[in-house]
């Protein structure tokens, strides 16, 4: 921990009182975006879609992820990350700044244990891609270890609700340490590995061969300890495969959508959520300009519009969905409604601040 | 001569040496997409009121239609997305060969009731359209019995079906959400509408690239030639080269003057009256086809420098770089 940090840290322990994430505006949302002056910032957003806060980021960042009880946050750089902060959303400020160690790449998700005394972070081993978790405590934000992953690549990764366990989507690519090119698209092998505490691999997911070149990406949990799993199809263009599956106990159901649907997304879903009021599942795709919503079982039930839109998350009565256009809409039985609107590109991920 | 005039004089003279044609959304809405939604819809109903089953009078309609096609499917917004359109019309790459075994399915049970609209409209997307039809008027086999025909007829109807609900719900409502942007429209912005219709063109040159040369071209040690769009009929490099006459007509009408897009454009259209992609199992065909995947990346470049930042819009903050 640097000094300065620690200092503030510090202060803050003596000086305020224990502050809550009422203490930060209660934001329910955090959502990285660039802003119009080309910088990079992480908003928290209230559920109207009011920005409650904006602090700088150095870089472009990807995704977030909020501890269960302080207003703390972690953004996280796009990969291959270099960095990862940890705002006090309250106090408004950086309190940490957590840098992978050599030969590490952040990928851009994390998660905290239940009790938030830990943070697990995606991560690759930078020269192969082999799949990693960094392991930080969260009083000191240092780095306490790691385990692999069981997968190159790997992406998301969210922890299962009543559990320690950890989900890792391995989206199976395996890419150039220095520039994002992909360099195995012809036999990557994804899967999602769900991992104990300690690393251990519990069970251990794998598409069809047909689907092997289907990136599985990015993670929602549903309310009944399955998942769901988005996925961004590497193979040939025309084949149009299923962006979404369902994981349950270690198995992977692919859900194919109606013919007519079949190529809206263009072969690529950014992101994913479950709504638990509505029971359903959205997955977004920036390159169709589309967001599909399917039932809680997987069946297909609505593609709606909306250019560039990637982030979603759950509101109270659907989704919202953030895009490049700097857009916050309301996704729900009225369809898709622009709310709000501000002036930056918001990036991948809206971020539901669902604590417990 | 009074100061106003002194000043007014050099601009007036600048204006009329280079007249600067008016280009924007509404321009392209107005001069580019309605004509061509217009020319899909004539042309398909043309062909639609064929009722013989000579080959010969089938086949030229059907390339006006595709001609026509053409023209407009580069337009992957409003409408044409609906009820899963775009492929209906056109399904396009079909690695697997669904169309065929499908058509050779549809051909084997000879259901008249398949030939009903409404039955019509329900059939897989890969036996409809223009790919549909293009394997009955072509056929691998001689064709028997009134069904082939009768099956044409069906998907010919349904084709300007489909054409003249596109034409028909852009005029009612799609060219008034592009053209009057605001809270009750699917853009928000100006900018927003910009941005669709440069998508359309940056997406338009893309496809050509990697479907239309890409497909074909394989690799050179393996080229496939069997692959090129509408190969059966003879169309491929002519769907090419409209293709891309009609993205100029989009650039165009997006902004002017757009001198180093205008360049790229001629380059790529001169180089592709050279190519034949129905050869390009020749190295010399296959590199001169090669070309023309360059030649249309610099296209693009010149698009995204000239006509981007002209108009306030990019491809998209998200689309443009996945993760």
């Amino acid at each position: 921990m640097q000094r300065r940090s620690f200092l503030a840290s510090v202060l803050a322990a003596s000086v305020l009182p224990q502050l809550s994430w009422a203490d930060a505006g209660d934001p329910a949302y955090l959502a990285a975006a660039q802003t119009a002056d080309g910088a990079f910032a992480l908003h928290g957003l209230s559920l109207a879609g009011e920005s409650l806060f904006a602090l700088p980021l150095p870089a472009r960042g990807h995704a977030a992820t909020a501890h269960p009880t302080r207003p703390l946050a972690v953004a996280f750089a796009r990969r291959p990350g270099t960095f990862a902060l940890v705002i006090d959303c309250a106090l408004g400020q950086e309190t940490a700044r957590l840098t992978p160690p050599a030969g590490r790449q952040f990928n851009g998700h994390g998660t905290f244990s239940a009790d938030g005394a830990r943070l697990y972070t995606s991560e690759v081993v930078a020269e192969t891609s082999e799949g990693r978790l960094g392991i930080w405590d969260t009083a000191s934000w240092q780095r306490i270890g790691e385990c692999a992953t069981h997968g190159v690549g790997p992406h998301d990764v969210k922890r299962l609700p009543l559990s320690e366990d950890l989900l890792v989507a391995n989206g199976g690519i395996q890419t150039d340490p220095t520039d994002r090119t992909k360099l195995n698209i012809a036999t990557m092998r994804p899967n999602l590995a769900r991992l104990g505490p300690d690393g251990a691999l519990i069970s251990l997911a794998e598409a069809p061969e047909d689907l092997a070149q289907n990136s599985l990406r990015h993670l929602a949990l549903l309310s009944d300890g399955r998942a769901a799993v988005a996925t961004q199809w590497e193979g040939d263009p025309a084949e149009a495969p299923p962006l979404l599956a369902l994981w349950e106990d270690g198995r992977l159901t692919f859900c194919p959508v109606p013919e007519a649907e079949m190529l809206v997304m263009q072969n690529y879903a950014g992101s994913i959520a479950y709504c638990p009021a509505r029971a359903e599942i959205a997955i977004t795709s920036p390159k169709g300009g589309a967001v599909q919503v399917f039932d809680a079982a997987g069946r297909f039930r609505a593609t709606h519009r909306r250019a560039d839109a990637c982030g979603v998350a759950p509101a109270p009565a659907g989704f919202t969905v953030t895009d490049g256009n700097g857009a916050i809409s309301t996704l729900g039985a009225a369809g898709l409604q622009p709310a709000t609107r501000l002036d930056v590109k918001w990036d991948n991920h809206l971020i539901a601040l669902d604590r417990a | 001569m009074k100061r106003s005039a002194l000043l007014l004089g050099p601009l007036l003279a600048l204006t009329l040496a280079a007249p600067v044609a008016r280009a924007d959304v509404a321009e392209t809405v107005e001069d580019h997409i309605l004509p061509g939604l217009a020319r899909f819809t004539a042309t398909t109903a043309t062909l639609a009121a064929i009722d013989s089953c000579e080959p010969e009078a089938l086949q030229v309609a059907w390339g006006a239609a595709f001609d026509a096609w053409v023209g407009v499917g580069h337009l992957r917004l409003g409408p044409v997305e609906e009820e899963g359109r775009v492929l209906a019309i056109a399904f396009w790459p079909d690695p697997k060969g669904m169309g065929q075994k499908q058509t050779n399915a549809l051909l084997a049970k000879a259901d008249p009731a398949v030939l009903e609209p409404a039955l019509m409209a329900e059939q897989s997307v890969a036996v409809r359209g223009l790919f549909g039809l293009e394997r009955l008027l072509w056929p691998t086999e001689t064709a028997t019995g009134d069904y082939p025909c009768a099956l044409t007829h069906a998907i010919a109807d349904d084709l300007a079906r489909m054409a003249a609900e596109i034409d028909a719900e852009w005029r009612a409502s799609f060219a008034d959400h592009l053209l009057n942007p605001g809270p009750s429209s699917r853009y928000l912005t100006l900018t927003e509408a910009r941005q669709a219709l440069l998508t359309t063109l940056i997406t338009g040159l893309e496809f050509n690239k990697d479907a239309r040369l890409g497909r074909p071209l394989g690799s050179f040690d393996k080229p496939h030639p069997e692959r090129a769009e509408a190969a059966t009929s003879g169309r491929s490099t002519r769907n090419l080269e409209l293709s891309l006459v009609a993205l100029r007509s989009l650039a165009r009408s997006l902004h002017q003057p757009i001198p180093r897009t205008e360049a790229a454009f001629d380059r790529v259209l001169a180089n592709v009256a050279k190519v034949d992609l129905s050869q390009v199992d020749d190295p010399t065909m296959w590199l001169k086809a090669d070309i023309l995947r360059q030649d249309i990346t610099a296209v693009r470049e010149a698009v995204m420098a000239e006509i981007a930042p002209a108009l306030g819009a990019g491809v998209g903050f998200n689309a443009a770089d996945g993760d």
